[in-house]
């Protein structure tokens, strides 16, 4: 689903990211951890196609994100849903339109649309709000928007930046159980988070800790010192 | 694919209502714009019938030999009389000249030793007024030929005075007309393309989000443009509307003497243009806010 190779990324003289070596199989649930600054958002960023791979190789959903022209990064965003800690929902909009936005942008006919979007929705236990503006929900039913709109279309790779980061810790419990639901159906979910709850929340996760842009591996003894100046 | 267009061309007009107040704000100000502009149209317009009408007003000085037959000179009197455009014709006897130059010259000049043997010859002054439809390349030059043209006619002067001043417009609106309407455009351009520029900043949420769901470019912008275009059309006719309400009142207000100016409408070749130029620009900007 996704293989990483080498993979660095610089903002100027700044290394985000140095020589990331990484691979998610189908289905597989990843948490990315690190304190603030470590490269968690880089990485996904870089993996939907946000900043341009240029250093090292990235393959995601079939993509090859080296060599990925402009106009093919719609094709792999419908293939990988988003979720973020400011949740990007459009407060103006209803539920509905929100979350069928996903679908219209492929050009799918009204009432297959409708028949999943509904779907979602009360899969979600929103169905009573479908048609209230989302700026009257809680930031719990907004993120549960945001939610149902990155898995409407069935993704293969759910990216998810800190998505309980604005949470109380009930509302985090809720929305992981949620994320646990999409990934035993085979989706594969890869979620950037500091919280220690979050990721006790998936016990059976694989846990990936970034330090300064690398992997630092947990049960490895200390080897990741070796040429620096390689990316300098 | 159909289908899709109407939707999103539907749906960039319906967003116009999801920001009512920004894109009322917007509205009212590519309206005021586009009356200011217009303004500068109605004006440049204006003065330039107003140049256009004299131009056509030219005086013709006509002496004939002294000895021609006066039976032949009334007729040619009449002959000018009839020609096209003209508005007034006075002949003068040589008797008639004789007096008026007495008169001119008052108690100084007595020519009573002149009666016999006066040596002026027998003039007319006609005066012609062409209106611009009929002002061909070389018209003024047309009747000199005509008029010198009649036998017995020694010479003809002409007070080619307005001729100068609009020949002299002619060239001052080569010269600053153009540079003028290029700078308004400009300003213009300036103005409606940041007004629609600021107005879409509160799209930028939705463009990103559009994006980040893997919509092509096209579906993006096209909700855009029609909004844009949409608000740049409606934005421009108000205004031209506003200049219109504002032309049936004031018209009239320089029509006094010694002045006679009727403020006339733009011709609709204006109208177009301006509406055109600015919902243009509309779109132009809605295009260029999505990179
Ligand atoms: N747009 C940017 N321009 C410059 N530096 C950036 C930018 N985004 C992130 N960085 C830097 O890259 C590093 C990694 O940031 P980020 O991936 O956001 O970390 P995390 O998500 O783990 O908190 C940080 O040092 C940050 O300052
Ligand atoms: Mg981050």
């Amino acid at each position: 689903m996704v293989e990483l190779k080498h993979l660095s990324y610089n903002f100027g003289s700044h290394w985000a990211l140095k020589d990331i070596n990484l691979s998610v199989g189908k289905g597989e649930f990843l948490f990315l951890t690190g304190h603030s600054g470590a490269g968690k958002t880089t990485l996904l960023r870089l993996l939907y196609g946000a900043l341009p791979v240029s250093r090292g190789r990235a393959t995601v959903a079939g993509f090859d994100l080296h060599r990925l022209k402009r106009r093919y990064v719609p094709q792999l965003r419908r293939r990988v849903g988003v979720v973020f800690q400011d949740f990007k929902i459009l407060p103006r909009r209803t539920v509905f339109d929100n979350v069928a936005m996903a679908l219209e942008v492929r050009g799918m006919a009204r009432s297959p649309l409708e028949r999943r979007v509904r779907a979602i929705i009360r899969a979600m236990g929103l169905e009573t709000k479908s048609y209230t503006q989302c700026e009257r929900l809680s930031g719990g039913e907004q993120q549960r928007v945001a939610i149902a709109r990155s898995m409407v279309s069935n993704p293969e790779l759910i990216l998810a930046d800190e998505p309980t980061g604005n949470l109380d810790f009930g509302l985090t419990m809720h929305l992981m159980k949620i994320f646990k639901q999409f990934h035993t159906y085979g989706t594969s979910v890869i979620m950037a988070t500091h919280s220690r709850e979050v990721l006790e929340a998936v016990p059976e996760a694989r846990v990936l800790h970034l330090e300064n842009g690398r992997i630092h591996d947990l049960n490895k003894p200390d080897d990741t010192e070796d040429d620096i100046e390689e990316f300098e | 694919m159909i289908g899709q267009f109407f939707r999103l061309t539907g749906r960039g007009l319906g967003d116009i209502l999801i920001h009512p107040w920004a894109h009322l704000l917007t509205l009212v100000a590519v309206a005021m714009v586009s009356l200011l502009a217009g303004f500068v149209l109605l004006g440049l317009h204006n003065v330039n019938m107003q140049l256009m009408k004299s131009r056509g007003e030219v005086q013709f000085q006509i002496y004939w030999k002294t000895d021609t037959d006066p039976k032949i000179i009334e007729s040619q009197w009449e002959a000018v009389g009839s020609m096209d455009h003209l508005v007034d014709i006075k002949g003068f006897t040589p008797q008639d000249a004789l007096l008026e130059l007495a008169d001119t010259l008052g108690e100084a000049g007595d020519f009573g030793w002149l009666k016999e043997t006066n040596p002026l010859p027998f003039s007319a002054l006609a005066s012609f007024a062409v209106p611009p439809s009929s002002q061909q390349e070389g018209w003024a030059a047309g009747i000199l030929t005509k008029l010198k043209s009649m036998p017995g006619v020694e010479k003809v002067n002409y007070s080619p005075l307005q001729e100068d001043l609009a020949h002299g417009w002619k060239l001052i609106s080569k010269a600053v007309i153009w540079p003028v309407i290029g700078f308004l455009g400009l300003v213009v351009a300036m103005v409606v393309g940041n007004t629609m520029r600021l107005s879409l900043l509160t799209r930028n949420d939705e463009i990103e989000i559009l994006a980040l769901v893997g919509a092509k470019p096209w579906f993006i912008r096209w909700p855009l443009i029609t909004g844009g275009m949409a608000l740049g059309l409606t934005g421009s006719m108000a205004g031209l509307g506003l200049l219109k309400l504002a032309q049936n009142t004031l018209a009239d207000i320089l029509n006094i003497p010694p002045l006679f100016i009727h403020i006339n409408f733009m011709p609709m070749e204006y109208c177009i243009a301006l509406v055109g130029g600015i919902t243009l620009v509309a779109i132009v900007s809605s295009w260029v806010a999505v990179r």
